[in-house]
């Protein structure tokens, strides 16, 4: 079940807040979690016991490290049991095919194997449950002993789907404890509007030019129009993604949770390390936590630390997608991170914002290339022709015509994808004098936006889930 | 140690081995193969009647389903030989994960179109229709209208 959709709107949810606020606080969690595995058995009836079993092992697995927390050599092999567990499961369902499948490409002969379709969210909630049993090895965080509430965290419907991870150490009182109360439920529904806003009316609008445009043969592409095509997959991957965050944080706060930020105006960026603070944050938080840091971070060295970044980065493509051009896209970008850090990241530092910007925008934008085509293959052509190689000249009709069609369009995503969108709303909604927030024109703005954002969703075909491969 | 601290080791192993067990069921019941598309069709069409079912172009996938047939792997459709009858079948080799979904997506949106085409006046064609099949093995999408879909469905499966 997708948020973006009617079933969603108009009965999912509004059924489980009337549950969850009628039923006394020692209920919530019974009606979050049945209301969880309801929303996700929608989807992926088959999966649903996958994750059933994923909760109980890492949950037991928990209880475990828990039980030999005086004991190292005992608490080592638990931990190292649910690691190896979570990831022989991970690795299993998302990239055994991939691998048979690239071994199958270099050998004369095809290796038979039975294919299973991903599991959605699988990437999201192994991620979670793997911080939770690392943190209650490393004595961060106490063993979950009620079941109830382990369950709730692994598989709470706002953030199951598409992120943002959410780590146990974050939101373990929340679990046992949260506050209600109606101006973080309305905080939360603007939230979730905003989300819905940015998904259904820039994303999906954005996502039809993308599709339309590499939808186009290779030979007939010009310059401009393999640019335009790229500009609009920019925005449609922001808006998209950092919309089901918000959506996802929204619906945190109408059930009493807080969850951190996941995107901070990451197309506002000065270098590739400013825009990895700033995009989808909480993956890159538990790669340093889990990954980066475990491996040595940057303290054994410059090579260690080059290769504990291209070993950070190599993981972090793979985790978006079992293929070689989710893998180049990571390693790509482990590249210019390496760049910036031991090459010429202190001269790009002294030079004017402007070009900051252009600099970080053009390899970000490159680097969508490699994240949204077919192939690995696909991806080298149309950067080729992104710069003059294999184009069909440097700007011909059929790009005008994209250009004059969606400019505004254009203008309105530059502008929603900064703080400004955000400075322009909270002019609107605050006086600026005192701060204070108007209320009543607040609502019109926020029901106007929905009201909208319906109006797409019904009218529009284009209403796609983008989050399948993760 | 005491009985509890065993007794969670143990529902430890039982989970892993119920993980293992549950894959292996799924493996069997749900998995695709990476067999060539064309030697799955044939396994397919060896049971199809053809008195009843006349294959049409991969591109007659855009007028029933709304679908470019050049975007999959494979791509074959039969449509019955007169149009008093529902009888239909499909199937597809998808690339991606998201290939599915909107196959998935396209082809209940004809089921219903169907089902309202034939409402009203053959309620024969209109109980085929809710007892069509889908199934979906790995990126293979299958899906069938005919009195004779549990045959299909069968050379399907086996064909895998």
């Amino acid at each position: 079940m997708l948020f973006s959709s009617i079933t969603f709107l108009f009965i999912f949810l509004p059924i489980t807040l009337v549950l969850y606020y009628i039923v006394p606080d020692k209920f919530r969690n019974y009606i979050l979690l049945i209301t969880s595995l309801f929303f996700y058995a929608w989807g992926e009836p088959v999966y649903i016991v996958l994750m059933i079993l994923s909760i109980l092992f890492n949950y037991a697995c928990g209880l475990d490290i828990g039980n030999h927390a005086d004991d190292p050599v005992m608490a080592k092999r638990g931990i190292i049991s649910a690691v190896v567990v979570n990831l022989a499961i991970l690795g299993f369902f998302k990239y055994y095919g991939f691998l048979i499948g690239s071994i199958n490409a270099i050998l004369p002969f095809d290796i038979p194997y039975r294919e299973l379709s991903l599991p959605i969210g699988i990437s999201f909630y192994t991620f979670q449950a793997m911080s939770y049993v690392i943190d209650v090895y490393r004595k961060k965080v106490q063993p979950q002993k009620s079941l109830i509430s382990f369950a709730v965290y692994v598989s709470m419907f706002p953030q199951l789907i598409a992120g943002p991870i959410v780590r146990y150490a974050d939101i373990e009182k929340q679990l046992r404890n949260r506050s209600i109360g109606i101006n973080k439920f309305g905080d939360g529904i603007f939230f979730f509007i905003r989300g819905l806003a940015k998904k259904v009316i820039l994303a999906n609008t954005v996502g039809a030019i993308y599709t339309t445009i590499s939808g186009l043969d290779f030979g007939t592409y010009s310059v401009l129009t393999a640019w335009i095509g790229c500009a609009a997959y920019t925005f449609q991957i922001y808006f998209d993604f950092g919309g089901y965050s918000d959506m996802a944080i929204g619906l945190g706060k109408m059930f009493g949770f807080e969850f951190l930020k996941n995107f901070d105006y990451p197309y506002t960026a000065l270098s590739i390390t400013d825009f990895w603070r700033r995009w989808h944050i909480s993956l890159s938080t538990w790669f340093r936590e889990y990954v980066y840091i475990p491996l040595g971070g940057n303290r054994k060295g410059k090579r260690r630390t080059m290769i504990n970044i291209m070993i950070v980065w190599g993981l972090t493509g793979l985790w978006h997608g079992a293929a070689w051009n989710f893998l180049a896209w990571g390693l790509y970008y482990g590249i210019f991170l390496l760049l910036e850090k031991f090459v010429y990241g202190r001269y790009i530092e002294k030079l004017p914002k402007v070009l900051r910007h252009i600099y970080t925008l053009v390899l970000v934008m490159v680097g969508w290339v490699f994240f949204s085509s077919a192939s690995l293959a696909d991806a080298v052509r149309y950067i080729g022709i992104m710069f003059g190689i294999g184009a069909k000249g440097l700007i011909d009709s059929q790009a005008l015509y994209y250009f004059g069609t969606n400019w505004l369009l254009f203008i309105v995503c530059a502008i929603a994808s900064t703080s400004f969108g955000m400075y322009l709303l909270n002019r609107v909604l605050y006086n600026s004098k005192n701060g204070v927030g108007r209320r009543e024109i607040a609502c019109i703005v926020y029901v106007l936006m929905f009201l909208l954002s319906l109006t797409f969703l019904i009218t529009a075909t284009y209403n796609p889930f983008l989050y399948f491969r993760f | 140690m005491t009985n509890k601290k065993i007794g969670i080791k143990i529902f430890k192993y039982v989970v892993v081995v119920l993980i293992l067990a549950y894959t292996i069921a799924l493996l069997i019941m749900t998995g695709g193969s990476n067999k060539p598309f064309k030697e799955v069709t044939k396994g397919v069409e060896s049971v199809v009647d053809q008195e009843k079912l006349n294959k049409v172009e991969t591109q007659s996938l855009k007028r029933y389903y709304g679908l470019n047939g050049s975007d999959y792997d494979g791509v074959t459709l039969y449509i019955s030989t007169t149009s008093m009858s529902a009888e239909e079948l499909l199937l597809i080799k998808a690339k991606s994960e998201e290939q599915v979904a909107a196959i998935r997506d396209a082809i209940e949106e004809r089921r219903d179109t169907r089902r309202q085409d034939f409402e009203g006046y053959a309620p024969d064609e209109v109980d085929l229709i809710d007892s069509s099949i889908l199934q979906v093995r790995g990126k293979y999408v299958f899906f069938v209208v005919s009195k004779e879909a549990a045959k299909y469905k069968e050379a399907f499966t086996s064909s895998l």
